[in-house]
């Protein structure tokens, strides 16, 4: 399959297709933006089969190919995404919670493999707060041998209570209450996705002592989820919260402006030219950094494109969100062109995610931030 | 196990302690190390009929698609019933917000039309949701209506290896041992599916005991293990006819388990003479053979390497059973495998870069990988009875036979992501075994 | 030293005969054969006090020249321990046996089924069950019988006897059957 393509092939691809359908038949479908590649698909014969695989080898090996399909008006497929918009909906992940089942298991007794993937009732337990750039995540090391669980993150979570939705936020539940003074919207409780540290195989499973559920416990119930929440205002039902200087989402730069003001910084943006403003402190990047890392999923990507370093820049604006159109490529290693592809996707897809609804960045330093160089090693995932 | 917990503390602790040691330069640096493992959300809204005949295959064609995806274990379909936007017309701009509001990360649209012959014409596209971005281009297959599923698993290959960047999987068939009756007394028939378990069809009877059957690299053809004869024989099959023949044989000799060469001119395969068993290869057109291995002890279970210069292979010459290595004209052979335990049915992977086996080890089997090499040796499964894996096509998955415990036991068959993640029984009538996953059609 | 296998036509049609022949002896002789002495408890039982009252009734387990009393008073079976295909005594002592059954009985032919447990891979045991065949084949050759009347199999673990999944029933399962056939001069 020759489609691992990364953005520069896909556009040149395009282009080409698009010009030579148009060439072609130019025409025919009045509405397509893009073109078409066809390939014949039959189920009867082994010639066939072969000569597909000869269509999908070489796609312009003219025995096999039929009409490339024409384009028309090339109209931007893709206008700019204005993420900011979605951003209020983001906390609505509606499947998590559904286990995923094999659907290719019809058979009565069929055994389920993992019954510990699902959610169990156990309580939460919060992903280390950021700011605190000592904590080196103790769960690891209580623990020999971690659960096994669909999900492989950096920090192991324990299943979330049953009526707790999965988000990567973590909240507790909030319900309405007449007597309370401050009020507090209405809403669902969330937590992180049980996650194991690793990938826990079923021969590994068996073999040595599972680490009781127990000690994944918080000592005290968390009394305030401002890591997470903090990371990603928007989520956070309207809330008073004195303490930490987190906007809400709405009117992000009017907070910012006065807290810039309290704080005796200057609100504009500092010059294009140079950093500005006093270096990050170590807990503020690692905040940054955890944000991103929290959805930096390589579950979906090839061997190879786990194997590859790619380095990404990403202008921000004094939001504290990413410019999405900015992020891009600058170097990578240890893969081919097409693995690079597919882990620069990836890593455009954790900046954006975790960054629709703005960082956690404090604006004063926005000179600092403004331009941003991640590296996407995935050298620690391989292992998992 | 505690190697791997300290190194990845240690991994941790450099993570955390070096960005804040950087000095800072140009613009913000930052590394990230530590992400997560978790099944992609993505959407497959139903394709868009385009003909009036094209309604319920333009549903089926998406569930197909999905199914197929889902089935990876890499990701995870959204519901329908969480869509926001309808896809009503292919054509129309993708509502990205919507699809980004229920954090569908990838979006598949497709639409397909059947025409008056009963061609059908199925077309897609991939989305990058938070990038806003198409991935790849526009592309379209074109078949019969009986062969609606091929279409969808083509659009679902597509997808795939456009998202993780390496090929699919799902366009492809397994040809396998169909088990009915109690154990002592087991009729086995060779039968042959869809890797999903769709479109089954039997090759055999079940007058005789069949095993261990084998495709061709091209998928024409299926070397396997009968005792028509009354004695254990290698067999080759076509499969469009239907039609077998038995290989060149000796009377007084067994032979079995046979795999192809890359070529596919060449079977090599287990040769038992005087109670001894020994590794064979012979030209399947001119019947002539060529012994490899000439000793006492077992030499059974043979894999060619995908360039077919090597040929890994089970043998107790050691005093347990190992994994050996030898060039594919025989010679000298150096030992891989190296744990405790017995090690058989080693399977050069279609990458070349691993190899998958059954191992025995404490009173339990497992399917594992390790390098060519023998290093990294990792244990996927564990059960009373696993054995025999076969890659899929892009050397991702691997399928195995498992076998339950007890009078009442029964085989079925099983696949795992090397990565020991997803391991999942396959679709099959009934009892199964031995499987042999094709090429990618 | 080993020669290439070559195809012999003339050979196998002469095995196909052989094997029609082995069909003409009857099903029950076939059944008795093949299966474990204790599924026949009741049968024996009821072949002994039909024999106690009219004396020997050909081809009955009660007629020393039958193959049902090779299988059932001689012993058809030698069992092995785990990957073993060396005979214990126990073993020695049954093929002793047969060898001198087969001596006396010139007529008949014997195939040598190979079997193994289930613990193992499918191919292993097919090796293992070919070596366990033949292990019995030069034992009964070293008593003296001709090795053109020994044909081995193997069934690897195809064809257990007892099907649960404990020691008692793989002890039974790792064994040699000597399944009698109508020799070539019948």
């Amino acid at each position: 399959m020759a489609t691992a393509m990364n953005t520069g092939q896909i556009i040149s691809g395009a282009g080409h297709t698009v010009l030579i359908g148009w060439l072609l038949f130019g025409g025919a479908f009045n509405t397509d933006p893009i073109p078409f590649e066809v390939t014949q698909v039959t189920a009867i014969s082994t010639e066939e089969f072969e000569a597909l695989m000869a269509v999908e080898r070489a796609p312009n090996a003219a025995s096999s190919v039929t009409e490339p399909t024409p384009p028309e008006t090339v109209e931007p497929p893709a206008p700019a995404l204005s993420s900011q918009t979605d951003a209020e909906t983001a906390q609505t992940p509606p499947t998590p919670a559904e286990p995923i089942t094999p659907d290719p298991t019809p058979e009565p007794p069929a055994p389920t493999p993992r019954p510990e993937a699902q959610v169990e009732d156990t309580a939460p337990v919060l992903p280390s707060p950021p700011q605190d750039t000592a904590v080196l995540l103790p769960e690891k090391s209580l623990r020999p041998k971690p659960r096994p669980a669909p999900r492989v993150a950096p920090e192991q979570v324990a299943p979330p209570e049953p009526e707790t939705a999965i988000d990567d936020v973590v909240r507790e539940e909030v319900v309405a209450d007449d007597t309370a003074t401050t009020q507090r919207e209405e809403a669902e409780a969330t937590a992180p996705e049980e996650a194991a540290t690793e990938i826990v195989t079923e021969a590994e499973e068996g073999g040595g002592p599972i680490a009781p559920t127990a000690s994944m416990r918080p000592k005290t119930r968390p009394e305030r989820p401002t890591q997470a929440a903090e990371a990603k205002p928007e989520t956070q039902p309207e809330t008073p919260k004195p303490a930490t200087p987190k906007p809400a989402e709405t009117d992000n730069s009017a907070v910012q402006d006065a807290l810039a003001a309290a704080l005796g910084q200057a609100s504009e943006p500092a010059p294009d030219t140079a950093p500005s403003g006093p270096p990050l402190t170590g807990g503020e990047k690692d905040a940054l950094r955890v944000a991103v890392q929290s959805c930096w999923n390589v579950g979906s990507l090839s061997t190879e494109a786990l194997g590859t370093t790619v380095v990404v820049t990403v202008d921000m604006g004094e939001d504290s969100k990413p410019i999405n159109g900015s992020i891009k490529m600058i170097g990578s290693s240890g893969g081919s062109a097409a693995a690079a592809g597919q882990a620069f996707e990836a890593a455009r897809r954790a900046i954006i995610r975790c960054g629709s609804s703005g960082f956690n960045l404090p604006i004063e330093k926005y000179g600092q931030w403004k331009t941003i160089e991640m590296t996407f090693n995935p050298e620690n995932m391989r292992i998992k | 196990m505690m190697y791997r917990m300290m190194t990845l503390a240690l991994a941790c602790l450099v993570a955390f302690q070096a960005p804040a040691l950087q000095a800072q330069d140009g613009p913000l640096r930052l590394e990230i190390k530590e992400g997560v493992i978790e099944p992609m959300p993505f959407a497959v809204p139903d394709f868009v009929p385009e003909s009036g005949a094209a309604e319920e295959l333009s549903r089926n064609i998406a569930r197909v698609v999905a199914a197929d995806l889902s089935g990876t274990g890499l990701f995870r379909e959204i519901s329908q019933d969480a869509f926001i936007s309808r896809v009503t017309s292919f054509s129309s701009p993708v509502q990205f917000a919507d699809w980004k509001a229920i954090n569908a990360q990838a979006l598949v649209t497709g639409a397909v039309a059947v025409d008056g012959t009963g061609r059908v014409t199925a077309k897609f596209r991939v989305w990058d949701v938070f990038a806003g971005q198409e991935l790849g281009s526009g592309l379209q297959f074109v078949g019969t209506v009986d062969g609606w599923r091929r279409i969808a698993h083509k659009v679902a290959d597509q997808v795939y290896s456009r998202i993780t960047g390496e090929g699919g999987y799902f366009d492809s068939r397994v040809v396998f041992v169909s088990e009915t009756g109690p154990k002592d007394n087991r009729a086995k028939r060779l039968s042959i599916m869809d890797y999903d378990g769709a479109n089954l069809k039997y090759l055999t009877d079940s007058s005789s005991i069949v095993l261990a059957p084998r495709f061709s690299p091209t998928g024409d053809r299926v070397l396997y293990t009968s005792y028509e004869s009354g004695f254990p024989r290698v067999y080759v099959l076509d499969v469009a006819s239907v039609s077998r023949r038995l290989l060149e044989s000796q009377d007084g000799t067994m032979s079995f388990a046979p795999r192809f060469s890359p070529d596919g001119r060449t079977v090599v395969y287990s040769l038992i003479q005087g109670g001894n068993t020994d590794i064979y290869t012979m030209d399947i057109a001119t019947g002539a053979s060529q012994r490899l291995t000439n000793a006492p002890s077992i030499e059974t279970a043979p894999s060619f390497s995908p360039d077919g210069r090597q040929i890994v292979f089970e043998s107790d010459r050691s005093g347990t059973n190992q994994i050996y290595v030898m060039n594919a004209q025989g010679g000298e052979a150096r030992r891989i495998s190296g744990g405790t335990g017995q090690y058989g049915t080693p399977v050069w992977s279609p990458r070349g870069d691993y190899i998958a086996f059954t191992k025995q080890s404490k009173g339990r089997f497992h399917i594992g990988v390790m390098r060519v090499n023998g290093e990294e040796e990792r244990l996927l499964t564990a059960s009373f009875l696993d054995e025999g894996p076969t890659w899929s096509p892009n050397g991702r998955v691997i399928m195995f036979t498992r076998e339950t415990q007890g009078a009442q036991g029964q085989s079925r068959l099983w696949s795992v992501d090397i990565t020991g993640r997803n391991l999942r029984q396959v679709q099959t009538p009934g009892g199964a075994s031995d499987p042999s996953w094709s090429p990618l059609q | 030293m080993k020669t290439t296998p070559t195809t012999n036509k003339r050979e196998r049609g002469t095995k196909m005969k052989t094997f029609q022949k082995a069909m003409i002896l009857g099903t029950g002789l076939l059944l008795a054969a093949c299966s474990s002495p204790d599924r026949f408890g009741d049968s024996t039982v009821d072949l002994n006090g039909t024999g106690a009252n009219s004396g020997v009734i050909a081809g009955s387990a009660s007629d020393p020249t039958s193959p049902a009393y090779f299988s059932q008073t001689v012993g058809d079976r030698v069992l092995f321990p785990v990957d073993q295909h060396t005979l214990t005594s126990t073993a020695q002592q049954t093929l002793n046996g047969q060898a001198q059954w087969l001596l006396r009985n010139t007529d008949y032919d014997a195939l040598i089924e190979g079997h193994a447990d289930e613990q193992g891979t499918r191919e292993y045991n097919l090796a293992l069950g070919a070596r366990r065949a033949n292990s019995v084949q030069e034992y009964l050759i070293s008593q003296g019988v001709p090795s053109t009347r020994l044909k081995v199999i193997s069934y690897g673990k195809e064809r257990p006897i007892e099907i649960c999944s404990e020691e008692s029933c793989y002890a039974q399962n790792r064994r040699s059957v000597t399944v009698i056939s109508a020799g070539a001069g019948v």
